[in-house]
């Protein structure tokens, strides 16, 4: 069997006292797309923040392996030089970065990490127009403080426009359809619908079904409670959408 | 009955300077007062009492050079050694320089300007007309051996004119205390952007005092830059005398472990329709303390002032303290005057995005601190001067 791009076994995760994720057990194969559906509160984004590696989360026991290897006592830089992306569901906004700076000095410092040598800067430049232009990422947005003034649909694209520069293994999209209208999704979900791979697998986080019209998984886990309650396939989500997650959670209590 | 302030050594030595120099008015007052301590309000957390202990003998004639601290490329280059004026070479178009005898800033209840007034023998004059084209450098010094230097210059930019002045303060590795002064009058709508650039000797104490006059239409930008000395204090007096008038006044003290950097501002808004908007940035990392004071004293006549205050500190270690202190002494109604402080670490949820982007801590850490620093330096404008001036905080900022 080949190594899955992402295993979760038995992950527990609490902040200070309260526990947020009771177990979560969770495999993504090499080349696939699943999607968690969960309500508010489930424990979706906690996921991802400890899946990057956020501080302030304290993982009392389980396991995360990347491509075979475990990443949880990584730090969350090296967790993006093994190949992890997570892209935000809310951009932070960081004033006096450039935003070209920011996505050379990334692109840089994974490629060094990676005993690369350095993007020239009109390769740089080549490859952010390419990737932008699929985007609707125009320069004016380039030339901008990284994330300030972006509307949610820009910073969305943003980050898709990252994904692409970066080409990770593994991809963590946190509700990356909040906030976007109907015109925005599609444009982001085609710019993921372009990723996809048989070298990328992805995650895609989300409350509703709407955003897997456009990016269509391979699988549907369902999260209830801190752990994954139910996985289908994407007829799941459907099913989600017609009973609620409450038929779920009766059915776990059951 | 009047109790005698108990007189230590850095204040005796002082008194002694005073009265060799012929200052017996002077040395009277200081025997009076003493050092101020934190019971003085303008020095409440710069205690000089407390933090100047000892002060070298009087400068003698600078006999070599140091290295320069700071090289801007295309620059006219004035010096000060030792208090003393250097030779000034071919002055650019539109630069008349001279000497004249001391002391350039007006008298005031302040024990480090009125010091400075007493013990200059010789100041530096400059008279600048039109748009000055080169940045003038006025390279400082106190060179040899442990000393106790002060030097002043005195600049008139005539009415329309523009020039960009750079001041740096250095020397030799001694224990110097250095006291310097600077009074820039701007005429109408001249355009001024003057900075000074702290780098004296790590057990260096440093003083500097800047007083301003801004006429009708004038428009002044600093930056005040204290990297050097193990006490610093730079003092800033903003005097708005005309319509129009405007300063953005910048500085930035950046701290290192047993660093002491204050940056003081007085500022007057004596007519109507003045703005200013000063903005004091500290980083402050191992054991250290940085300060800002910022005084806007608005007059009676000064109606429609607009004067926002800002102070921003960053603390890069647990045993840094950073202090900030507005004090608003408004007489007129119709002003719009504010002030705003903020203080903290570097921001942990921008750290993690970049983290998370593959960028190493440090690197993050340094892109998070140049973001900080960034709307201190963008402004300005002349290439050369920007790259030098970025250097000195890349350098403070490698020294880690």
């Amino acid at each position: 069997m080949t190594t899955p791009m992402l295993e979760i076994r038995n992950l527990h995760v609490r902040i200070e006292e309260r526990e947020i994720l009771k177990g979560v057990n969770l495999i993504v194969p090499k080349g696939e797309v699943h999607a968690i559906m969960g309500r508010n509160g489930s424990g979706k984004s906690t996921l991802s923040y400890v899946l990057a590696g956020k501080e302030d989360y304290e993982v009392t026991d389980g396991e995360v392996l990347l491509d075979g290897k475990n990443i949880l006592e990584m730090e969350p830089s090296d967790r993006a030089v093994a190949g992890l992306f997570l892209a935000f569901q809310y951009p932070i906004e960081i004033p006096g970065v450039a935003t070209m700076t920011f996505l050379k000095s990334a692109l840089n410092a994974q490629r060094k990490a990676r005993g690369e040598s350095e993007i020239s800067t009109p390769d740089f430049m080549k490859a952010v127009k390419e990737a932008g232009k699929a985007l609707h990422i125009d320069a004016d947005m380039l030339k901008r403080a990284l994330n300030v003034g972006f509307s949610g649909g820009e910073k969305k694209r943003a980050e898709i426009l990252q994904m692409a520069l970066l080409k990770p293994k593994m991809c963590i999209l946190d509700e990356t359809d909040s906030g976007l209208d109907i015109d925005a999704l599609k444009v982001v979900s085609e710019g993921v619908n372009a990723l996809r791979g048989a070298d990328r697998s992805m995650l895609v986080i989300t409350h509703y079904q709407r955003l897997l019209n456009h990016i269509v998984p391979d699988v549907v886990h369902v999260f209830s409670d801190g752990r994954v309650v139910e996985s289908g396939p994407k007829e799941l989500a459907l099913e989600l959408e017609a009973k609620g997650y409450a038929g779920f959670d009766e059915e776990q209590a059951a | 009955m009047h109790v005698p302030v108990r007189l230590g050594p850095a204040e005796t030595k002082l008194i002694e300077q005073l009265t060799a120099i012929g200052a017996a008015a002077e040395a009277e007052r200081l025997t009076g007062t003493g050092l101020p301590t934190r019971r003085v309000e303008a020095y409440h957390y710069t205690d000089l009492k407390q933090l100047l202990r000892a002060v070298p003998e009087l400068a003698g004639a600078a006999v070599e050079a140091s290295a320069p601290a700071l090289r801007v490329a295309g620059a006219y280059q004035l010096m000060i050694a030792n208090g003393v004026v250097q030779d000034t070479g071919t002055a650019p178009a539109g630069v008349i320089v001279g000497k004249a005898n001391g002391g350039v800033l007006s008298t005031r209840d302040d024990v480090v300007t009125r010091l400075n007034n007493a013990l200059t023998k010789q100041c530096l004059t400059l008279d600048l007309d039109g748009s000055v084209d080169p940045v003038i450098q006025i390279d400082r010094r106190t060179e040899g051996a442990a000393g106790h230097s002060t030097s002043a210059a005195k600049i008139f930019v005539a009415d329309g004119g523009s020039a960009v002045i750079l001041e740096t303060y250095s020397g030799s590795d001694e224990a110097h205390l250095g006291n310097h002064a600077t009074y820039v009058a701007l005429g109408k709508n001249a355009r001024v952007t003057h900075i000074t650039v702290n780098l004296a000797a790590k057990a260096a104490t440093h003083f500097a005092s800047n007083e301003y006059h801004i006429a009708e239409g004038a428009q002044l930008r600093t930056l005040v830059i204290n990297a050097g000395a193990a006490l610093s204090r730079t003092q800033l007096f903003p005097r708005y005398m005309g319509a129009g008038a405007h300063a953005d006044l910048t500085g930035l003290n950046l701290v290192s472990d047993g660093q002491h950097a204050d940056i003081t501002m007085d500022a007057l808004h004596a007519v109507p329709h003045t703005t200013s908007k000063p903005l004091f940035k500290s980083i402050a990392r191992g054991r250290s303390k940085a300060v800002v004071q910022g005084r806007l004293v608005v007059a009676r006549d000064a109606q429609k002032t607009d004067a926002k205050l800002m102070s921003q500190g960053l603390m890069l270690s647990d045993e840094a303290e950073i202090l900030s202190k507005p004090e608003l002494e408004i007489y007129a109604d119709d002003v719009v005057c504010g002030h705003g402080s903020t203080c903290g670490r570097l921001d942990e949820d921008s750290m993690f995005y970049l983290l998370s982007r593959g960028i190493p801590k440090v690197e993050a850490e340094t892109m998070l601190v140049r973001a900080f620093l960034a709307e201190l330096v963008d402004p300005i404008e002349d290439e050369a001067l920007n790259e030098a001036l970025t250097a000195v905080i890349e350098d403070w900022l490698a020294r880690g």
